[in-house]
């Protein structure tokens, strides 16, 4: 865990790891804080802990006199905490660092003590499961191949059926296309409809493009473990196989972490920038609209819809009026969140929450705060860019009996398209 | 690990609800979890996807892939998404008594 911590030990956290002045500012930022009232759960609390131990190891003076300087070494006890803190209590959603009166990374900090605990092998053992089928099978659900290839021949039979083309199609394995596009397992395991949607867009905007069989998973688990070697893998592999293939964009599919964990930080897993284009499906169809490559049916949709904004997109990643401007050319009536954008709060199934049963109640918890922030849009249907999302926000739907329909981006575009002949 | 209580019959479960030993599964767990779940009564679809996943989970160690379920079954996907209002795998993996799938589920 020293050596981590030595790792990780740089200007940005070092003046992270000293510089709170303990203002509270942070508090009320926290949906853990605001669902709970646990001052435990305040994220400064979480800079302190880190910061404790740091002290105990890199300043002589303060371990000499704990009980004035709080230093703490690292035992049983403070590893039980740092458990529950860093992997139970943060979502990793970042909205108390710019609720932060001087600029803390606090969120940075967190994934610094998840880091060192995953080094140490002390993820929890929900997570780090999907983590090790994502390892092992090269898919976080552990698909084999071909039951991964018959799903999506099931999809695109469909799909041509509906749209009576059979031009209409979901290629596999091509090579030198335009896009290589990505799916979150969760799609062909139980949830395909996604698949088809997205698939209609490419048709609709004659786009040259593939999945592939080999290495399709958007996700990066060790992203939330913040495991060095394994998120570094997972990313290489993704990487690799645009290689492979030899296609011009990468395309993520509606997926907060796999979004920012391969397009802002695999370079740093990486050790070298991206040497082709990545593209969030998000900026994706929203450059097919203004570049007229697909036609929507304008305002048709009259039902009430809101917008939930996944963190690592929005607050993290700063896509944020992308996915506004093609709501606003479907539906007439939406109505935003307050608050919302880059202030948006965390569904409650970030940071690996969702994955995570040892926390489960936790998690529900904190979601009523975004259950009532969608209630009070009077909102019939929720779309968000996030499949971790869509899961959340569904079970939000079934505990607190919103009666909502939650949407991705590309479902609502598809059913909006209109097909040239 | 936690206990969940349903009409006096205690299940140990993980966090998330799930049975913590798939083995102790059968037809009248199966009728509890899904009562818990706000399905008052299992009818024949109900039955239909809950067996198709369990044997499958029995036979490969994991739960089927929705177009298997679709197939064997001849149900239309948004009718299991109807049918278990928690979706595939929280709602009827659950009912079928198996662990957590992996995932962003």
């Amino acid at each position: 865990m020293l050596q981590v911590l030595a790792s990780k030990l740089d200007s940005h956290l070092l003046t992270s790891l000293n510089a709170c002045v303990r203002c509270g500012l942070c508090a009320e930022s926290c949906v853990y804080y605001q669902a709970s009232g646990d001052e435990r759960m305040i994220p400064a609390r979480k800079v302190e802990l880190l910061g404790s131990i740091y002290k105990y190891y890199y300043r002589p003076q303060a371990r000499l006199l704990p009980v004035i300087s709080g230093a703490r070494a690292i035992n049983g006890r403070t590893v039980t905490e740092m458990i529950d803190l860093f992997f139970g209590a943060c979502t990793g959603c970042g909205r108390c660092e710019p609720h932060c009166s001087i600029g803390v990374a606090i969120a940075h900090v967190n994934a610094v003590g998840r880091a060192m605990l995953s080094e140490a092998g002390l993820t929890p053992a929900s997570l780090q499961s999907t983590v090790n089928a994502a390892l092992e099978t090269g898919n976080n659900m552990a698909i084999p191949t071909d039951e991964f290839v018959d799903t999506i021949r099931w999809m695109e039979e469909e799909m041509q059926d509906e749209i009576s083309d059979t031009r209409a199609r979901i290629p596999l394995d091509e090579t030198d296309v335009n896009v290589l596009y990505t799916l979150n397992p969760r799609e062909p395991k139980f949830f395909p409809l996604s698949i088809s949607a997205m698939a209609k867009v490419f048709y609709a905007a004659g786009e040259s493009w593939t999945l592939s069989t080999r290495m399709y998973d958007v996700t990066n688990y060790a992203f939330f473990s913040n495991h060095a070697a394994e998120s570094r893998l997972i990313a290489e592999r993704l990487r690799d196989e645009v290689f492979h293939l030899r296609a011009k964009t990468l395309v993520l599919a509606e997926c907060g972490h796999g979004s920012r964990a391969f397009r802002w930080e695999a370079p740093n897993y990486l050790g070298h920038a991206l040497p082709f284009e990545t593209l969030t499906s998000v900026e994706l169809i929203h450059r097919y609209i203004t570049q007229k490559r697909i036609r929507l049916d304008g305002k048709r949709l009259k039902e009430r819809i809101t917008l939930h904004d996944p963190c690592n997109l929005v607050r993290s990643g700063g896509i944020i009026q992308e996915q506004r401007d093609i709501i606003h050319r479907i539906a007439e009536d939406f109505e935003e969140m307050t608050p919302h954008g880059a202030d948006n709060l965390c569904c409650g199934g970030g940071g690996g929450q969702l994955a995570m049963s040892e926390y489960n109640e936790r998690r529900l918890k904190i979601g009523e705060l975004k259950a009532d922030q969608i209630r009070k849009t009077g909102a019939s249907i929720v779309i968000t860019p996030c499949h971790n999302c869509v899961d959340q926000l569904s079970q939000l739907n079934f505990t607190y009996k919103l009666g909502v329909r939650i949407m991705t981006l590309a479902e609502l575009v598809a059913d909006a398209l209109i097909f040239d002949q | 690990m936690a206990q969940i209580e349903i009409e006096g019959h205690v299940f140990e479960v993980d966090g998330d609800g799930f049975l913590t030993d798939p083995s102790l599964w059968n037809d009248e767990v199966a009728r509890l979890i899904a009562k818990f779940d706000g399905i008052e009564e299992m009818n024949d679809k109900h039955w239909a996807i809950v067996r198709l996943i369990r044997s499958n989970f029995e036979e490969k160690g994991m739960a089927p892939m929705i177009r298997t379920i679709c197939q064997h079954t001849g149900l239309k996907l948004r009718e299991i998404y109807e049918l278990f209002p928690l979706g595939p795998a929280r709602g009827a993996c659950r009912v079928a008594g198996l662990p957590k799938p992996d995932g962003c589920v």
